[in-house]
């Protein structure tokens, strides 16, 4: 992430990964907390969805 | 419309120069705290990168993806919000006109002035490869970091600070100090206990004006069709702000300041500097 609107492009995931409850993305911090439903979605899609946005995640 | 409110507001309040000083100096802060956090030089100038709250950026971000008519005002209207420091200033300026339309008046020509400017950065920014992008960021981040260090340095001029850069170079360069033809001045040709200071379009001549101490002085400041803003005239220490006319003389009575003490003025911006040496 290199701003703050980075953050929101990341929030947006919330309106079309399917079985994601929530997500809050902080540039400040550099992380985002994604709530999802465990049986619609693995940590490696979500990985993937954020690299389809042009960024780097790592699942903790 | 914003022009017009902040105008309207501008009726009922006086910015002060050194509210003004005090708005450049915050603005330029963060603009020199934006631009380090762009070259990345420490994590916490990430906190100069505004965060607002989640439920604003879900609702912008459902509602740039409507059809209506309404998104593009919605958005548009937002970008006068951008906290960019030029955007700022002509908002302090809108509301220092103290009118609905000067004020209206003055943020439509800034706007329609930077749309262009906004059409190309932003077109850039997502048409650019990544590659290029990182360079044309870096590149924003150096206009940002000299931007940045303007604005404080005006900022520094307002408040009268002998740390700005103008003010602690003055004495440093020949030219606009000692050697400054002050014998050329109209200083000399005014009557005893007078000082004359000319304010030009592009500054004041001349900028070091040497006058007794211990005596009370009348500044003369004349002006002959000037129209730049070194007609807004500050004297900081004094708290002495003056719109004066484009052609005429105000005089400012100067009370005794102590041997080689310096009283220092500007232009309401900080873009215009001078002194007076008292000896």
């Amino acid at each position: 992430m290199t701003c703050s609107n980075c953050a929101m492009k990341l929030e947006s995931l919330e309106d079309t990964l399917e079985g994601v409850k929530e997500i809050n993305a902080s540039y400040h911090k550099l992380e985002m907390v994604i709530e999802f439903d465990e049986s619609k979605l693995t940590d490696e899609q979500i990985v993937a969805a954020v690299k389809e946005k042009g960024y780097q995640a790592v699942a903790v | 419309m914003l022009g017009a409110l902040l105008g309207w507001l501008g009726s009922f309040l006086t910015l002060s120069p050194m509210t003004r000083a005090m708005l450049m100096i915050a603005i330029g802060i963060f603009m020199i705290g934006n631009a380090l956090r762009m070259f990345n030089v420490h994590p916490i100038f990430r906190y100069f990168s505004i965060e607002p709250p989640k439920f604003i950026t879900r609702y912008i971000r459902r509602t740039a993806k409507g059809t209506d008519t309404a998104t593009p005002l919605f958005l548009g209207a937002l970008t006068v919000f951008i906290p960019c420091g030029v955007t700022q200033a002509m908002m302090a300026t809108a509301l220092g006109t103290g009118s609905v339309v000067m004020g209206a008046a003055l943020m439509f020509a800034f706007v329609l002035g930077t749309s262009p400017v906004f059409f190309v950065v932003a077109y850039l920014t997502t048409e650019l490869g990544s590659r290029l992008e990182k360079l044309f960021m870096r590149f924003v981040a150096v206009v940002l970091l000299i931007l940045g260090f303007v604005t404080l340095d005006g900022g520094l001029n307002v408040l009268g600070s002998p740390l700005s850069f103008q003010n602690l170079t003055r004495n440093l360069l020949p030219s606009n100090s000692d050697s400054a033809p002050v014998a050329e001045s109209p200083q000399l040709s005014t009557p005893e206990g007078e000082i004359t200071l000319n304010v030009e379009d592009n500054g004041y001549v001349p900028s070091t004006l040497k006058a007794p101490a211990g005596k009370v002085l009348t500044l003369n400041l004349i002006t002959n069709q000037t129209y730049s803003c070194a007609r807004d005239f500050v004297i900081p220490a004094l708290d002495y702000y003056q719109l004066l006319p484009d052609t005429g003389t105000v005089q400012v009575s100067i009370p005794a300041q102590e041997k080689g003490s310096t009283l220092f003025f500007t232009c309401s911006m900080g873009m215009y500097t001078g002194q007076i040496v008292f000896e």
